[in-house]
């Protein structure tokens, strides 16, 4: 069989895109540091698809399903702005993903994710997850606390940023105070 | 396309394979079952195969044990249930007589002369008669034929056999002839085997019809026992009521039977087509088998043709659906099976006579809201009533449903049966006459199951839809 060159392009083809997905599943943090068996199980829930140019692949306001990881393509993620305009946030290339809070809970996408040219994409949905718990509880298990992780880790860098915020608020408004003061004692010198 | 045309064409559509369900129904009910049963067996497997084994082998151990376990107890209840079943529900069809003509003919010149015909067991209780009281000798004329009228109306479901005696005179000639019958037999006797009877000299003086007679099973109908028992107690009641000379023996027979006749006869039709024993053996655990390997699979394969527009809440929609009508099936089969055991225990334990496809039916019809714990009732208090319990057994069997309906409501109901499947009356009636007029007594059993898988998903389709903004 091997010598039939339809057949050997075939699972070369086949094989070589396998690998792709298993480096990029590798890559991915809640999916690391999983035995080749735990790659294959989850490479086996994964649904595979394609988007073209302009495609939405998700929308702003929809219920989260579950998260998607790029393997091949661009991806544009925007958010509206209170006045509609469209703001965009990042621009995702190959190993990179989006939407994973989905497999958490069911609430509203916070930012629409658009195609900006043909995209071969990996999903990964909170059914097929809360089933591999059932099914494989180790393996969920393993997922859920790299998720949990990830997640505390992006909580911990907003909670910096929170403090650097607060602390600009109070330094700006500390300057606020002076200058009214001074515009102030400005008034009553005159 | 236009919003009402694309409406319409999606109407047809769905008419259509409504209508290609409907044909193929048939063929519908094995797959149907392996489904449901992969729906029961799915979280055992599933549970196993987390603890590391492959799915394969997982669905094999499950069925192993699952049809060994069965296969011993349940399948000799089975077989005894069947039995049961079959027996009862003939002896609510069961004609009480049949009758069957023969006819002697003569084709000579010369005239024939029956002397006489007579049984050739005639004592009181043998279930065979000839009607028409005929004043033999009787002549039958060159080429004339006489038809004789003979009928079995047997006082119990035994078996029965005798013969006929016929006696021939053609001038000085006797012949002497024999007409076997035989009712209530398992197997039939082929009958209207022509017989030439032959003189001694070989001249034929006659041609009968027949040299054995089959009658087909006849005996006491439980229907004609009830009615005997309502003319005795009710009849009394409602006699000063009625104007006209009003039998309720003969409604409740005539009524009786015809709706035993719509109902059993569609249930025997559906059971003779497809609870044959090879489908179940051997195309149910199959198909069931593969739903469960596979299931997973097939679903990924179905989500991955839809539109991207789309996919996100078709994946949504259907794990929902899954989970409630898994939820549903699940909860449905526990109710029913607690039921049933209960039942049959309880029957069985008072010595009502067929306790074992009473105390099923009792099970199946707890699924039919408000009606379903009548029907048990019902059933179980005709048969204790046709099969010569007393009132007093009567009592006994309203007791025990009363006990088991307490259990089902205070233990089971409330943990099995899901809120959202809740039917308002009228649906359960109207879903109950459509199901009857499909499928008979199976049709009505299916019906508010079916309704409820069908309610479940459209109500997660619609709220699942809601959150959504399509264009």
């Amino acid at each position: 069989m091997s010598s039939d060159p339809f057949w050997s392009n075939i699972f070369r083809r086949l094989s070589k895109e396998e690998t792709d997905i298993y480096e990029i599943l590798k890559s991915i943090p809640i999916f690391q540091d999983l035995s080749r068996q735990d790659y294959k199980k989850i490479e086996g829930i994964l649904h595979r698809r394609t988007w073209n140019t302009d495609e939405a692949i998700v929308k702003e306001g929809d219920p989260g399903v579950g998260m998607y990881i790029v393997v091949s393509g661009e991806v544009r993620i925007l958010q509206t702005a209170d006045d509609g305009s469209q703001l965009e946030l990042a621009t995702l290339i190959d190993g990179d993903f989006f939407g994973e809070q989905a497999l958490l809970d069911e609430s509203p996408r916070t930012a629409s994710a658009h195609a900006s040219e043909p995209s071969r994409i990996l999903g990964f949905f909170r059914p097929d997850l809360l089933e591999l718990i059932e099914s494989n509880p180790r393996l969920g298990l393993k997922i859920v606390m790299r998720l949990s992780q990830m997640i505390s880790a992006r909580l911990r860098q907003t909670n910096h940023l929170l403090k650097e915020a607060r602390l600009r608020v109070k330094q700006s408004e500390k300057k606020l105070e002076v200058v009214e003061k001074t515009e102030s004692d400005g008034v009553s010198d005159q | 396309m236009t919003r009402q045309l694309r409406v319409l064409v999606g109407l047809g559509v769905v008419a259509g394979v409504l209508m290609f369900i409907y044909q193929i129904r048939g063929v519908l009910a094995p797959f149907g079952l392996a489904f449901v049963l992969a729906y029961v067996l799915a979280p055992v497997v599933d549970r196993m195969e987390g603890r590391g084994l492959g799915r394969t082998w997982c669905i094999l151990l499950v069925f192993l044990i699952v049809f060994v376990s069965l296969g011993f107890g349940v399948f000799k209840a089975g077989g005894k249930m069947t039995g049961e079943m079959v027996e009862l529900s003939d002896r609510f069809l069961r004609q009480e007589q049949v009758d069957k003509f023969f006819s002697i003919t003569n084709n000579h010149k010369d005239p024939l002369i029956i002397e006489h015909l007579e049984w050739e067991d005639d004592s009181e209780e043998q279930p065979f008669a000839v009607l028409g009281g005929y004043n033999w000798p009787l002549e039958i004329e060159a080429g004339g034929e006489l038809q004789v009228k003979v009928r079995f109306a047997p006082r119990g479901h035994s078996p029965g056999k005798n013969a006929l005696l016929l006696t021939l005179l053609k001038g000085e000639e006797v012949h002497l002839h024999r007409i076997e019958v035989y009712g209530n037999r398992k197997w039939q006797f082929q009958t209207g085997a022509k017989a030439e009877v032959e003189g001694e000299s070989g001249i034929l003086p006659a041609v009968l019809s027949d040299r054995v007679i089959g009658f087909g099973k006849a005996g006491p109908n439980i229907l004609t026992a009830l009615g005997a028992i309502v003319s005795e107690y009710i009849q009394p009641l409602i006699e000063p009521f009625m104007e006209e000379e009003f039998n309720l023996a003969d409604f409740v027979k005539e009524h009786g039977q015809r709706l035993a006749k719509t109902m059993l006869g569609g249930t025997t039709v559906f059971l003779g087509g497809v609870v044959s024993g090879l489908t179940f053996v051997v195309i149910v655990p199959f198909v069931a088998f593969f739903f469960l390997k596979d299931g997973h699979r097939l679903t990924r394969h179905a989500i991955e043709l839809v539109p991207n527009a789309y996919f996100e809440l078709c994946l949504n929609l259907l794990h929902q659906i899954n989970r409630q009508i898994g939820g549903y099936i699940r909860g449905q089969i526990l109710a029913t099976s607690v039921v049933s055991i209960l039942s049959i225990g309880g029957l069985s334990f008072i010595s009502v006579p067929y306790a074992l496809p009473l105390g099923f039916l009792a099970g199946l019809s707890n699924m039919i809201p408000f009606m379903g714990p009548f029907i048990g009732v019902i059933s179980a208090t005709i048969v204790a009533l046709a099969t010569g319990g007393g009132m007093i057994l009567v009592v006994k069997v309203c007791v025990v449903f009363l006990v088991i309906q307490i259990i089902d409501n205070v233990l089971i109901q409330p943990t099995v049966v899901a809120k959202s499947v809740e039917m308002h009356p009228l649906v359960v009636v109207f879903v109950l006459m459509v199901g009857s007029q499909l499928m008979g007594i199976v049709g009505m059993l299916i019906a508010v199951p079916l309704t409820g898988i069908l309610k479940v998903s459209t109500q997660t389709v619609y709220e699942g839809i809601r959150g959504y903004r399509l264009e």
